[in-house]
């Protein structure tokens, strides 16, 4: 009898997870952070690289390109000089027509820090281990997540799209909206940089929504309470904020300078 | 047999309060900072002048998200650099492409004359 129970102890899994201690063997943890959570870390520096690039080839190519030096009242588009963001932005969706400079922007970034807030509402109630907390600011990330992506197509279709009156380009033909080769705002380039800086954005908020949908369904299976800790919703929140983050920056350096 | 009892799962009866106030407080300061850079917007023309004003005031923005909302602010130091050294740099890299886009617009045009 206590033969088998010694052979069940070595064989169950409970013996080969025991926490290992050694400095050279795993037992570490390099700056008290768990092995996720620095990994989660480095990818978020990684990724700033890749945002940073995005941003950073935007500033040379509107440098590289004419600035416009009138006023802001006589400001009409044209492709000879980089086009003022308050006057490509001022749509809203349901009030066509009506002039209001970066008002949806705004919305926009106001939908996302909130996500972040409820996001950090969800981690927080992970720490206490409460469970219905958990899903509760999940899925109200996941609602505010869902509508900022939403907001976003409002933003690219109405971009796509153009304004009424469209811009005589240089061949003299007139021109609505925007696609990769040409658009009626100002230098091709213009069109190209917002497509992938908020296309690329748009989609670490996918991939961020599908994350929170996985940890929704796994905290609802109890997944995560029988691990003991809700260190996924810590690391995932990473994530989720680094994309506020992300947007932060996209809202400065694209549309308010 | 005896340790079983220690074995038994954690009675989860009791959950403690929320602590919620600190989180609030940065959600308050965000929307603050944003409001903010809305009425630059709308109240000073543009220049060298707003534009620093808005980096700088993202550059805050961004401090209370990491900070704050990514718990850096309580990690060990040695964390705290690593990240933020090499997001020192990007500064650098923004600066030199930034005047380069200058330079090479500005050649172009003397070209074109």
């Amino acid at each position: 009898m206590a033969t088998t129970s010694t052979t069940q102890t070595l064989s169950s899994p409970s013996t080969q997870e025991q926490p290992r201690t050694g400095t050279w063997d795993g037992g570490n943890e390099p700056f008290k952070a768990s092995y996720g959570k620095l990994m989660m870390w480095f990818f978020l520096l990684s990724d700033a690289f890749t945002f940073a690039a995005f941003l950073t080839t935007y500033g040379l190519m509107r440098h590289r390109h004419l600035a416009y030096t009138g006023t802001n009242e006589a400001f009409e588009f044209s492709t000879a000089y980089w086009p003022i963001p308050d006057k490509v932005f001022n749509a809203f969706p349901g009030l066509h027509g009506i002039d209001l400079p970066l008002g949806f922007v705004a919305l926009m970034t106001m939908i996302l820090i909130f996500s972040s807030v409820t996001m950090v509402l969800a981690v927080e109630a992970g720490h206490r281990m409460d469970k219905n907390d958990v899903q509760k600011w999940l899925l109200w990330t996941i609602l505010f997540g869902a509508t900022f992506l939403s907001c976003q197509a409002w933003e690219w279709s109405h971009f796509i799209a153009g304004t009424d009156e469209g811009t005589v380009m240089e061949d003299g033909t007139r021109f609505f909206g925007a696609n990769l080769q040409r658009n009626q705002y100002g230098p091709v380039l213009f069109a190209d940089l917002f497509f992938f800086i908020t296309g690329f954005h748009g989609t670490h908020v996918f991939s961020g929504i599908c994350l929170l949908i996985w940890s929704f369904i796994a905290t609802t299976n109890g997944t995560f309470e029988k691990r003991g800790h809700y260190e996924m919703v810590e690391k995932i929140g990473l994530y989720w904020h680094f994309v506020d983050l992300v947007w932060v920056f996209v809202f400065t350096f694209f549309y308010l300078v | 047999m005896a340790q079983h009892s220690n074995n038994q799962p954690p009675q989860l009866g009791e959950i403690p309060k929320p602590n919620t106030g600190w989180i609030w407080k940065t959600f308050w300061v965000l929307v603050g900072i944003t409001a903010l850079e809305f009425v630059f917007v709308f109240l000073m023309d543009p220049g060298t002048l707003r534009n620093t004003i808005f980096i700088i005031l993202t550059i805050f923005k961004a401090f209370f998200i990491v900070a704050e909302f990514m718990h850096l602010k309580h990690e060990t130091k040695g964390l705290i650099w690593t990240i933020l050294i090499p997001m020192g740099l990007l500064i650098w890299l923004l600066v030199a492409l930034v005047s380069e886009g200058s330079y090479v617009g500005e050649s172009i045009q003397n070209a074109l004359n």
